[in-house]
């Protein structure tokens, strides 16, 4: 069985919808890239699979749960599923480390001292240990992503989200975010991430999913997305995000 | 009577003065607070209540206000203290400008923090507690510093409901000295002193709580 199972999934803002029945799965230990021109829908998709934008109508089962009938504890759901966003949004008035255990402390409701270990562990796994006392506007943009990464992973979430991690980085960052999601995709750790970055696409999936206008165009391992599809609209997709040089 | 004695007698009255001050912006920020919570309901109901309370207490005279709060409701049977007048006039009339300055402190704190919050798990009142308040109270203490200049000038309208701040020991000292320009020197000397003590434990506050790298250090 599927960690997620999405069925027939809709989203409309007002008349217009942006997700036109979305069939897709993510199995335990996987890791899978969604990519499509901007405005395809994306991002709209990832939300609604934490249910931070409500769909308007289809399925997504989540742990065997069907999380979009009425009644479910959506911050339960929300507690198993890692979020890390395009701008960090690190808590700025916090360090690094209080960040981290931010969430330990008062949604996991663990003890202080606890957090601290977690945080300190995680901390040190993506280089960002001797930083814990500094705070977000102290830090780079790629230092303000991996803190971010460790805030979501610290919640030992089902599945981590990664919404668009690299876009707002310049390449050298860039390439210091791709390698640690890289060594969390060799921890297989389960991820789902929206990005236009073909680079880290390639480097931290089994599979990418390609979205156009709503609905799922295709899916299968980056190469041969990248270089063997016939479809005209992937082409010129990877034709524009593939750094040829 | 030398000039310094002057100034120890006012002194005396200085001591009502802060506690009046205190006492106000205390309730101001309560008030404040509440109304700057209650803003963030998008109910057409509690929208109007929040544009009426603006309008009245922003526009209604603190003196007038206190009038109507001493002198006016004992005609309906409800007695207030001075001290508890001018605290409630003052504390409600404040509120009404604490809670824009906290209205304007909580759109600044960045959307996506919020999302991020409620992406983790939390709840509405721990969003509001450890990602909203903290914030909100960093950006607004350059307002709330404004709010208790303005709250500590008003405070010698205290006097006209009896209560012995520096203002009243002023006018008795001068009705009994005829020393007018030297007393009223006094009062001014006194208002700056605690005026400049205030500020700096203010500025020791925001200082304290900066955000490192966010603000100038």
């Amino acid at each position: 069985m599927a960690l997620i199972e999405v069925r027939n999934l809709v989203k409309k803002f007002d008349d217009k919808a942006v997700l036109k029945g979305i069939n897709i799965d993510l199995h335990q230990g996987n890791s899978k890239v969604l990519m499509g021109t901007s405005g395809c829908g994306k991002s709209t998709l990832l939300r609604c699979l934490n249910l931070l934008i409500q769909p308007t109508s289809g399925q997504i089962i989540f742990k065997g749960e069907d999380i979009t009938r009425p009644g479910v504890d959506v911050r339960k759901v929300r507690e198993d599923i890692g979020f890390v966003f395009q701008h960090f949004a690190l808590y700025r008035h916090l360090t690094v480390e209080e960040n981290v255990t931010l969430g330990l402390r008062k949604i996991k409701k663990m003890k202080s001292k606890e957090a601290v270990e977690k945080a300190s562990h995680e901390l040190n796994r993506v280089g960002m240990f001797e930083h814990r006392n500094k705070y977000p506007a102290q830090l780079s943009g790629g230092q303000k992503q991996r803190a971010a990464i460790v805030r979501a992973l610290a919640m030992d979430p089902a599945v981590l989200f990664l919404d668009e991690p690299t876009s707002a980085l310049d390449p050298q960052m860039s390439r210091e975010v791709v390698t640690v999601i890289n060594k969390l995709f060799l921890d297989n750790i389960t991820m789902f991430c929206v990005t236009h970055d073909a680079f880290l696409a390639k480097y931290i999936s089994d599979s990418i999913v390609f979205m156009d206008d709503g609905v799922i165009v295709a899916e299968d391992i980056a190469e041969r997305l990248f270089y063997e599809s016939v479809d005209p609209r992937i082409k010129q997709f990877f034709l524009s995000v593939i750094d040829h040089r | 009577m030398t000039f310094w004695d002057i100034l120890i007698i006012l002194a005396r009255g200085a001591g009502y003065t802060i506690l009046v001050t205190v006492a106000s912006v205390s309730a101001g920020l309560a008030m404040g607070l509440f109304l700057a919570v209650l803003s963030t309901i998008r109910w057409k109901a509690v929208s109007f209540f929040l544009a009426a309370y603006n309008y009245v207490f922003r526009s209604v005279p603190a003196l007038v206000l206190l009038f109507l709060v001493f002198f006016g409701l004992p005609g309906l049977g409800i007695r207030i203290s001075p001290f508890v007048s001018i605290v409630l006039s003052l504390g409600l009339i404040s509120g009404a400008y604490l809670a824009e300055i906290f209205r304007g402190a909580m759109a600044a704190v960045d959307q996506d923090e919020i999302v991020a919050a409620e992406a983790s798990g939390m709840n509405s009142m721990q969003i509001f507690l450890y990602i909203m308040f903290p914030q909100m109270f960093r950006m607004s203490i350059p307002g709330m510093i404004n709010e208790f200049t303005s709250v500590l000038k008003y405070t010698p309208f205290a006097y006209t409901v009896g209560i012995p701040e520096i203002m009243k020991e002023a006018m008795s000292l001068a009705v009994m000295t005829l020393r007018g320009l030297e007393i009223y020197l006094a009062v001014g000397i006194i208002y700056f002193i605690i005026y400049r003590l205030f500020v700096m434990l203010f500025m020791t506050f925001e200082k304290k709580f900066r955000i490192p790298g966010l603000a100038p250090e």
